[in-house]
């Protein structure tokens, strides 16, 4: 394989210094998560890179459960399972509490053949059987959610409950703890759910990208991504379901209570006063379940709720489809047009090729076709259903400690770590039955309070894109399907001018145009965003889906062409650039910038 | 009169026209047959050119200064050329072939309304639809000749550019063959804008793109190489432009003033940094590619220009097409099934032992 020499160089991550006010950030994480000096021959001369697509934020110590969790997870389908067989796992490291990522290259030729016969034989499985796997991870996946709503955090009151004593119902303390062990093991099973299809699906859809590079050399991502593109799937349904909820409110005349500005409360309010008010409301509630288990960010926080705890996402799209449809405008989403193109596209690319190739296009692409519902659809089943409800599961045990002064507030969990509030919820058991005074009430308080600091403090902090060696190639299959984070990308990256004028990053959906820069790196933010701004974050979310009507295109530091991001700007026609690695750093809010979409630049104007 | 047997209209010309008319008409035959736009004119046989060599006598001196060439030896060509040069523009063009131009000058004349109509005089040489591209750049073309007379002349010219240097020192390398060439005449495209196209990326071989360069004024800029044209690449499926490089465009070839011959002037300042192109025009390029690339079954490197005060499409002519040759092989990958190459990707492709 072709290498160029790196160029440049990424500082090394034992020179990064701790920004001022933020010492002692380390004892927020495992003492494994750290870049220490046992380690430091080794892990100086690895590549890392800031995993800002999956973790944008400094972590929360609860939060880091998704790390560790996800990690296991795709180690094991990677390298236990179907035994890549150039890859092994991903390791990760935290400096000031953002999140860099490594990959463990097999490298003995020897063990890299008999990795080829166990992949061939367990991948090649998965491929053929696609589709009843597939359908049956679908089932696992919803028997799973379905328990994790059904899971109840116990309340402890003055005594037990009569069954204790004449039913042989197990005691608080068992019960308190199983809930919480419960709700761990969900999560760790959801994780393996989660990677069981991911590589292999990403996979396919990779290995359709490279065949249409070789014999297509000039052809443009998106039109790749164009080909493939589910046309039903489960991420654009809870957008699906607010058309038409806003073409009713049309149609039932009740759309006068959608007012910009108002809260969803008050539109609620005003529809709840009539009669046809109240119906539009009941097929809300139809809608709700699941269609508003959409998360608000893309990031694996607790930050990050459904349009249930937050309904003013989907209220506002509701209004802005109303206005639409008032003023005469189609808010149609093409899906006929999209349907045409998709087969228009494949049909013409696939006549320019010769009978040979042509044959690897059409198998490949059906293939693709095959697995794009798994990588479309596991975000919302994975990251939006479970996670929003499981946050909420964590923060009734968050109120569990709260109503008993071990925390000011349920949401102060989320400042402890996994073992930190089994650590609470352990001592907490034990002097409410013995009756003893708890030392947890003076004992976390005082931590969760240092910790929100900490956080704020980090989150000003600017992490660099990479640190440690530069690769002279990425050959980790996870990493350049995952990431997008190839040889080529992470060479820009090492040789990046800080002060340049302009980064480069994935042609992701076409078009050029100018504009100001609105810089977004908290979902909290995003209620800033005005019309005509151009969006520039580390990653999106589909559930952004309302400021998408009001950007003019969007620029991410993380993400290759199937990145949520771009598939959203090539639905909404935007252009888009992602993956420059350091958009939100180098561009700051108000600034003019350029955004061509189909080369891949963004040019600072001022 | 007679029926014409030393001219015939390019639209009533094909493809298996070459021997007689040679490769160039033949080619802008086929392109009118295809629906492409090209400027109407007539073909000069290649019996024209025999007949003119046999009347006037030139067939022993012909053959006598090329026994004195030696391959690799330029004095000897050049000496040749110069000679057998003379000679034939010293020997009149024969009558009947005279009257043959006159007549289907006149007839250009009336079917475009202009009594002295500006045409273009190309050579056209022997050989396949158009493949002669190895004689590009080899054999003359004399544009904006207006007048019978000029007309006859210059198809003598194109005559005596067969025994140019390069032409003589080509033929001493490849063998001699058979000496003939027929001529093309057509009303002459006061070019706004012109340039090339290819219906590939030549350079990459994406049979996706359409790969354009163009530049102020008539094609001899570019294709001589005098300016770095606007580039661009347009995906044939979309007609997205997927690169756009506007260069400097210092020359342009514009009509001379006495009406008579093209001369080299310098761009307005304001022309010389715009692009001379826009997204219709590229449009309207991009389907005219994809027609010639369809009429030709092969990758076809496509001469055009975009005529002054004419709106598109109907400004749009091509004025020569020819086989892209040389086009880099694409590497495919080793394994040919889906899942084959799935494995590879994963780094699991097939092993031996």
């Amino acid at each position: 394989m072709e290498t160029a020499a790196p160029v440049g160089s990424f500082p090394s991550p034992y020179e990064v210094g701790t920004p001022p006010g933020c010492e002692g950030w380390e004892e927020l994480y495992p003492y494994y998560a750290l870049f220490d000096e046992e380690r430091r021959e080794a892990d100086e001369k690895r590549f890392w890179f800031w995993n800002s697509m999956h973790f944008p934020l400094p972590m929360p110590a609860f939060d880091a459960i998704c790390i560790d969790t996800a990690y296991q997870a795709l180690g094991t389908w990677q390298n236990r399972v179907f035994a890549v067989p150039p890859a092994m796992g991903i390791d990760y490291r935290c400096i000031n509490g953002y999140i860099y990522i490594s990959g463990n290259p097999v490298t003995d030729p020897a063990k890299i053949g008999e990795r080829v016969q166990h992949f061939q034989r367990r991948a090649g499985y998965y491929f053929e059987h696609w589709d009843e796997l597939y359908a049956a991870w679908r089932t696992k996946m919803e028997t799973l959610i379905a328990e994790l709503e059904a899971l109840e955090v116990p309340q402890l009151h003055e005594l037990e409950p009569d069954d204790v004593a004449f039913a042989d119902q197990e005691t608080s303390f068992c019960a308190v703890l199983d809930a919480y062990r419960r709700a761990l093991r969900l999560a760790d099973v959801m994780w393996q759910h989660h990677f069981e299809f991911l590589l292999l699906g990403y996979g396919a859809y990779v290995t359709f990208t490279e065949l249409c590079k070789t014999h297509l050399p000039d052809i443009p991502d998106q039109h790749i991504a164009q080909m493939v593109a589910g046309l039903d799937v489960l991420l654009f349904r809870p957008d699906a379901e607010l058309r038409r909820l806003a073409r009713l409110a049309l149609d039932t005349e009740v759309d006068g209570a959608f007012v910009e500005g108002r809260t969803p409360e008050q539109i609620e309010s005003e529809l709840g006063g009539s009669e046809p008010g109240r119906k539009w409301l009941a097929e809300l509630e139809a809608v709700k379940h699941p269609w508003f288990h959409m998360a608000t960010g893309d990031g694996l926080y607790h930050y990050y709720g459904s349009w249930l705890d937050d309904p003013t996402i989907p209220y506002a799209s509701l209004t802005g489809h109303i206005a639409a449809l008032r003023a005469g405008e189609d808010i149609e989403r093409p899906s006929d047009h999209i349907a045409t193109e998709r087969e228009r596209l494949a049909g013409e690319y696939g006549a320019l090729l010769d009978d040979e190739a042509r044959k690897g296009f059409d198998e490949l692409l059906a293939l693709s076709r095959t697995v794009f519902p798994y990588v479309e659809e596991h975000k919302f089943l994975c990251d939006y259903w479970f996670l929003t409800t499981w946050w909420n599961k964590i923060r009734d045990f968050g109120a569990l400690l709260a109503q008993h002064g071990f925390l000011e507030d349920r949401e102060d969990v989320f400042q402890l770590s996994r073992l930190e509030v089994y650590s609470a919820l352990d001592e907490l058991l034990l002097t409410w039955a013995t009756g003893g005074q708890p030392r947890g009430p003076t004992y976390w308080p005082p931590i969760v309070a240092s910790r929100k600091e900490l956080l704020a403090r980090l989150a000003d902090w600017t992490p660099p894109p990479a640190v440690g060696a530069v690769p002279e190639a990425i050959l980790d299959p996870a990493l350049i399907m995952l990431w997008g984070v190839t040889t080529q990308r992470v060479h820009a990256w090492a040789q990046a001018d800080e002060d340049g004028s302009s980064l480069s990053g994935t042609p992701a959906s076409p078009g050029v145009v100018e504009g100001p820069a609105r810089v977004v790196r908290n979902v909290s933010e995003l209620g800033d965003v005005r019309d005509g701004e151009i969006l520039v974050c580390s990653i999106t979310s589909p559930a952004w889906a309302p400021i998408f009507s009001k950007i003019q295109a969007a620029v991410t530091d993380i993400g290759g062409v199937m990145s949520h991001a771009a598939i959203v700007c090539r639905e909404y026609a935007l252009p888009a650039v992602v993956g420059t690695g350091r958009a939100t750093s180098q561009i700051r809010t108000g600034q003019r910038i350029r955004v061509d979409g189909s080369a891949g630049s963004v040019t600072l104007l001022e | 009169m007679s029926e014409a047997r030393h001219t015939r209209p390019l639209s009533a010309l094909g493809r298996g026209d070459s021997p007689a008319f040679g490769g160039k008409s033949s080619m802008l035959g086929a392109l009118i047959e295809a629906g492409i736009p090209v400027a109407p004119g007539f073909a000069v046989s290649t019996g024209a050119f025999r007949a003119f060599v046999r009347e006037a006598g030139l067939g022993g001196k012909i053959a006598a200064e090329l026994s004195r060439v030696f391959p690799g030896d330029v004095d000897s060509v050049v000496s040749a050329s110069h000679a057998i040069g003379e000679a034939m523009r010293s020997a009149p063009v024969p009558d009947v072939v005279r009257h043959e131009l006159a007549a289907a000058y006149a007839a250009l004349a009336e079917q475009t309304g202009t009594p002295e109509p500006p045409v273009a005089v190309r050579s056209s040489a022997l050989g396949e639809d158009g493949e002669d591209a190895t004689f590009a750049g080899q054999l003359e073309s004399y544009l904006w000749v207006r007048g019978a007379d000029h007309v006859a002349n210059a198809v003598r010219d194109c005559w005596v550019s067969l025994f140019g240097p390069p032409a003589i020192a080509y033929r001493a390398h490849v063998g001699q063959g058979e000496q003939a060439m027929g001529v093309a005449v057509q009303l002459m495209v006061d070019a706004e804008v012109s340039g090339v196209l290819f219906t590939c990326n030549p350079v990459s071989g994406d049979p996706s793109m359409v790969a354009v360069n163009a530049s102020w004024g008539l094609g001899l800029a570019v294709v001589g190489g005098e300016v770095t044209p606007d580039d661009f690449l347009v995906s044939k499926v979309t007609g997205e432009v997927v690169r756009e490089r506007v260069h400097v465009k210092e020359v342009e070839y514009v009509p001379d003033a006495g009406g008579r011959g093209a001369v080299r002037v310098d761009v307005p300042e304001e022309r010389r940094a715009a692009a001379c192109l826009d997204r219709r025009a590229l449009e309207a390029l991009v389907e005219i590619g994809r027609r010639v690339e369809r009429a030709f079954g092969a990758h076809q490197d496509v001469e055009w220009a975009l005529a002054r005060e004419r709106d598109l499409p109907d400004g749009l002519f091509v004025l020569q097409s020819r086989p892209v040759t040389g086009l880099r092989e694409r590497q495919g990958p080793a394994s040919d099934t889906a899942m084959g190459l799935v494995m590879s990707m994963f780094g699991a492709g097939e092993r031996k032992g």
